[in-house]
This record gives C-alpha cells, structure tokens and sequence, in this order.
C-alpha cells in the first residue's frame, strides 16, 4: 500500500512539473501583438531551410541589414495579390540600397506549389520554408499574408502589415527600419 | 487494319496509372496523412490545403509511386507530424509502447492490491478465529454467569 501511495504522489508530481515546464516554456502572444502597439521588439530567431537551392538561411545572418520578413503560403489568395507588389519592391530596392533585403517565409505549403508561386510571380529573393509554421507563435502570425520590418540591429519594428500589403506600405515599412 | 488502329489508340489513350505494376492507393493514404493546416486525416477534411495535399498524392499515383514512397515524400516535406499514427521507430516508438506500459503498470498495480487486501482480509480472519476465550476466560466466564442464577 505503501508502494501504491508513493507511485501515486510521484505521478501528481511529474504531472504538476510537466504543467509548470509548458506554462514556463510558453512564447506568450508573439512580438505581432507587441509591435502593434508600436512597441520596438527583438526579432525571434529564424533558422531554416531555403525553399530553393540547399542549405539554411538565418535571420541572425542578415544583420546589419533592413530585413522584410513575409510570411506567405502558395494557396493563399491575398498572398497571390500581393506577390508582385513584394517583388518589385525587393527589386527596387535592392537596386536603390543594398542594405535593404527582403526574405520569405513560406509555411506549412508543399514545395512544389511553392517552387512554382515564387517562379511564376517573379519572386526573386531568398525564401525559406517552415514546413510546420512552427515560427508562427513567436512571431504572433495568426495568417497569411504578413509581413515585418526588422531594422538593422536585429530588432522588428512598427509597423507590422497583415494581409495583403501595397508598394506604399512596404516602401513606408522599410523607412521606417532604416531610420531605427 | 481497324482492329490494329483500335489497339494503338488503345495504348496511346491509356492512362499511365493502368500501366504501373504497383501504385499507391488515395484512399489508403488519405487516412494515413494529415493536413498540417488542419490536423485532420486527409478523407476527414476539405479545406483548400488537404484538397492540394489530394492532388499531390493523385499526382504522385498517376506517376506510378507506392504508398511507401509517397508517405516518403511526404515524411521528406512535412517530418512525421503528416503522419497520422506515431512511427514504429525512434522516438514515437514512445507513443506505442507507453499505453502498453501503462496497462501492465495498472494490472501489477490491481494484483498488488487485490493481494494486499485479500491478505489483510485472512489475517482479520485469523485475528477473530485467535480471539476464541481460554479456558481460565471460559471459567470467569461461568463463574460470573452463575452468580446472576
């Protein structure tokens, strides 16, 4: 009985540890939320596959750069309306600054949709893939498409474009990161 | 000559699927992958991504691939969160082998108990069958009686 009790008051205690370890390990609402209410936040790490070509893209390795980050998927309407908007601008302002890049993050696709998007709306700049969107909750993306500025120290700043985002919007993004 | 232009127009229309010596089922894959949108079975969901997610394995079908080597595919795109049961091997070996562990822990569980209560139960037994008057119990016992005669 002794045996029993102690089995049973170890099984209470391992399940209270897991509950405090998920409520200690949670990401909370994603810096979306923060940057909304203008708040200037450290961008979440971004360390994943390249959608084309091999080998992995890190966000940590673009610092000292402008970076606008655009979360997207290939069945996504709004994404689709967008899509030549956000590659014009990269292009236009890889041409104008070269510290202005722009990176795409395509979650929870198949790639071979997503090869075919990026081809057939001329996106040129570097796309990673986050098969599972499994960055979504620290970056607060509760959709697609969204797009974020991280200014040059790593930090994303206001504003923070949910859905479909215009030339105007991004070229004022982009300013506003570089003058951070 | 019309039966020999029938037989090649037979040919060139046949699908390239009839041609496959083993090809996958989309019915069997559909309940063995997982929207990853959604997290659903495939045959339990429509959503626009579980219908592309169809049209990649009707794809893949169509190009002679068996259902392992799809799942493959998949497994390659996705991780084994597109699988709809946990894999025999490493890690999700755990999420077989922990209910299994958990019935056995229960039942040794249950036999301890029921044999630490049926012993508890003889020894209470034992005790009422030990609790029998002695003989000088059973003369104090008469003693006192036949004073009340």
């Amino acid at each position: 009985m002794r045996v029993l009790r102690v089995g049973a008051v170890a099984c209470v205690l391992a399940l209270l540890g897991l509950l405090v370890w998920d409520l200690a390990h949670q990401s909370g609402p994603g810096v979306a939320v923060k940057v909304d209410k203008g708040k200037i936040v450290r961008a979440p790490a971004l360390n994943l596959p390249r959608l084309t070509g091999h080998g992995k893209l890190s966000l940590a390795s673009l610092r000292g750069k402008v970076v606008v980050v655009n979360f997207w998927q290939s069945s996504c309407y709004p994404c689709k309306l967008e899509a030549r908007d956000v590659a014009a601008a990269s292009r236009a302002w890889a041409a104008k600054n070269r510290n202005v890049v722009f990176l795409g993050v395509n979650a929870q696709d198949l790639t071979g949709p997503a090869r075919a998007y990026v081809r057939h709306y001329g996106v040129t700049y570097v796309n990673v893939r986050d098969a599972l969107g499994s960055t979504w909750p620290k970056w607060g993306v509760t959709g697609v498409p969204e797009t974020f500025f991280v200014d040059r120290r790593g930090n994303v700043v206001p504003p923070h474009i949910t859905g479909q985002a215009s030339r105007q919007q991004i070229d004022a993004g982009i300013r506003r990161a570089l003058a951070s | 000559m019309k039966l020999v232009v029938a037989a090649l127009a037979a040919l060139v229309l046949a699908s390239p699927a009839a041609a496959c010596k083993q090809q996958g089922s989309q019915a069997y894959l559909e309940t063995r992958l997982v929207c990853i949108q959604c997290h659903t079975t495939l045959d339990e969901s429509d959503s626009t991504f579980a219908v592309e997610m169809k049209n990649e394995i009707a794809r893949q079908i169509r190009l002679c691939r068996t259902n392992s080597q799809i799942i493959d595919s998949m497994v390659a795109q996705f991780g084994p969160a597109v699988l709809s049961t946990p894999q025999t091997h490493g890690f999700d070996l755990i999420a077989w082998v922990l209910p299994i562990g958990g019935i056995l822990v229960a039942a040794a569980a249950l036999a301890f108990g029921a044999r630490t209560w049926s012993r508890a139960r003889e020894s209470s037994n034992s005790l009422l069958l030990d609790d029998r008057l002695t003989a000088e119990d059973e003369r104090r016992v008469d003693e006192e009686l036949a004073r009340f005669e």
